[in-house]
């Protein structure tokens, strides 16, 4: 259902845009997402699957390229415009929204570079794609390296740790060997990896690289895709590099800077999970508004229980919080180069947390219809619960937010904007 | 030791540059129709520099104006910047530029500059600025 913005700001088009999304929201990825998550994971990546359907529908109207610039056929949205249409998507489905977002990761970071041979040889072609032919992953996460890898724990630089994935340099190529983990979303499906790499072991974990690798190349092969309780229509999946050979420009940072770059797009991702996690937890509390309304005990509809109004509030209002932070963060990080991690990681903590209880409390409401998957807030429960761990398992995160906060509370404009 | 010694330096480097950009190139036209305006602040030395598509402008009058983008750095890294020996991303992740405004618009306006650096590289043999940096 639509809902009032609290924000007096929104343009024509902003609505436009918003109302766009959630009609592509509702007509496509609900009905197909609730296909994808009662299928075995083999069957969700098949060639007969909905998820193609899906993919070519959502490339089509260009929401794969929400956060590229118009200048190399990107939508060229605002921060603002960024958020309402993708909380509508992930009103949709959280899985597929992480989706579509992780689909453009390797060339959104391409793009960043500002590099003209990686814009027109991957960029250019992503944004004029319209058949979800091109697809990316965000390859980061590794069977021995999770959500306590970040860049601020002092093991980060011990070089006794080694990275499941190893780049070294021959000539003009990056060689690559190793295995990133099952969790790599969109990893059984896509073209293109933003891949993390070690290529300095004497540093550690710091040591570390950031490339954009094709996984057409000789050597790459894929894992199962991986069957999990939530999130079941966004695929997951161990991708395996074997001697796989790389131009050496492919790789656009290196560890004279990778711990900083690690930073900066943990920040964008962190931010848009904060956005998905504002989707989902509407999407449950319209649910059970809505059940509410309909359920009849003692002779009159559940929402008329004063104890019930009480428990739609709290859910309402955490909503709005959602929202409230999350755009905040996303107009200030979007807005501002570095962004400042530690407010992404605030959006990223809460809202996912926020979402979960609100979805926790609509399963909750529905009583033992909540149990079942005749009831869409079955889906949005498990949904909501896997992003309390994806994209950096909640507590680490707030370890992280910490150091950050430590090392830098109170920042001053002046740090943040001069020179 | 700071590659710009004098204020007068950077301005007519700029002030040429940048006319010759808006009046010669797609620039002009590409950000007045964008609606797109860089406040350039840099230090060492200290200089306030307003550019949009129809001319620059320099210390208070740019401080004064309300710019799309601002970006901040050290008059050396500008300089690198325009010799195309900055790692923009590395720039920016070790904070030694810092922005403020819409990234997709930031974006925009590297592709518009491009006729700008050998221009530059003119410049600085014109007004011996070294370029071994």
């Amino acid at each position: 259902m639509e809902y009032f913005d609290i924000s007096l700001q929104l343009t024509d088009e902003d609505i436009e845009l918003r109302n766009a999304a959630h009609k592509f929201a509702e007509e496509v990825m609900r009905p197909i997402a609730k296909q994808l998550d009662r299928m075995s994971p083999d069957e969700v990546v098949d060639a007969g699957s909905p998820l193609w359907t899906f993919l070519r529908k959502a490339y089509e109207l260009g929401y794969h390229k929400t956060l590229l610039p118009e200048v190399y056929g990107g939508l060229g949205l605002t921060p603002t415009q960024i958020h309402l249409i993708n909380e509508e998507l992930a009103w949709g489905s959280f899985g597929l929204s992480v989706l579509l977002g992780v689909c453009a990761f390797p060339f959104f970071a391409a793009c960043l570079t500002g590099d003209e041979g990686l814009i027109e040889e991957f960029v250019v072609p992503f944004c004029a794609c319209t058949d979800g032919s091109m697809r990316g992953c965000w390859a980061i996460t590794e069977p021995e390296h999770g959500s306590d890898y970040l860049a601020y724990e002092s093991f980060f630089r011990d070089p006794k740790i080694r990275g499941n994935v190893q780049a070294r340099l021959a000539g003009d190529e990056w060689v690559i060997s190793g295995q990133k983990s099952a969790w790599v979303s969109g990893g059984s499906i896509a073209t293109h990896a933003l891949l993390f790499c070690q290529i300095d072991p004497s540093q550690g974990m710091a040591g570390g690289g950031i490339c954009v690798c094709p996984l057409d190349r000789a050597g790459v092969s894929r894992g199962k895709p991986l069957r999990k309780m939530g999130q079941r229509d966004l695929n997951q999946g161990e991708i395996y590099f074997d001697e796989v050979r790389i131009p050496k420009h492919y790789m656009f940072c290196e560890p004279d800077f990778y711990s900083q770059m690690l930073e900066m797009i943990l920040s964008s991702a962190n931010a848009a999970m904060s956005i998905f996690a504002t989707g989902c937890a509407r999407a449950a509390f319209e649910e059970a508004l809505k059940y509410a309304k309909e359920r009849v005990q003692g002779g009159v509809p559940i929402v008329q229980h004063r104890s019930m109004r009480q428990r739609l509030f709290e859910m309402f209002a955490k909503v709005e919080t959602c929202r409230a932070l999350s755009r905040a963060v996303v107009n200030l990080n979007f807005n501002v180069s570095p962004p400042l991690p530690e407010y992404s990681l605030a959006a990223k903590t809460r809202c996912t947390q926020m979402c979960f209880e609100v979805a926790h409390e609509a399963v909750q409401i529905l009583g033992g219809n909540g149990l079942t998957e005749e009831y869409l807030t079955e889906k949005l429960f498990r949904d909501a619960r896997a992003s309390l761990i994806e994209d950096g398992a909640n507590e680490a995160l707030l370890a992280a937010g910490g150091h950050i906060v430590a090392q830098t509370y109170p920042r001053s404009a002046a740090e943040v904007f001069e020179a | 030791m700071a590659v710009f010694q004098d204020v007068e330096v950077i301005r007519k480097v700029f002030v040429d540059l940048w006319t010759h950009l808006i009046e010669k190139t797609e620039f002009g036209a590409k950000m007045r129709e964008a609606d797109l305006s860089v406040l350039y602040v840099t230090k060492d030395p200290e200089v306030y520099m307003y550019v949009d598509g129809n001319g620059v402008l320099f210390g208070e009058e740019a401080k004064a104006r309300d710019a799309v983008l601002t970006m901040a750095m050290s008059g050396d890294t500008v300089h690198k910047f325009w010799l195309k020996k900055l790692n923009v991303p590395k720039a920016l992740a070790l904070r030694q530029i810092k922005a403020k405004g819409p990234v997709p618009k930031m974006l925009k306006l590297l592709p518009l500059l491009k006729p700008g650096y050998e221009l530059y590289e003119e410049a600085c043999r014109k007004y011996n600025i070294p370029t071994d940096v």
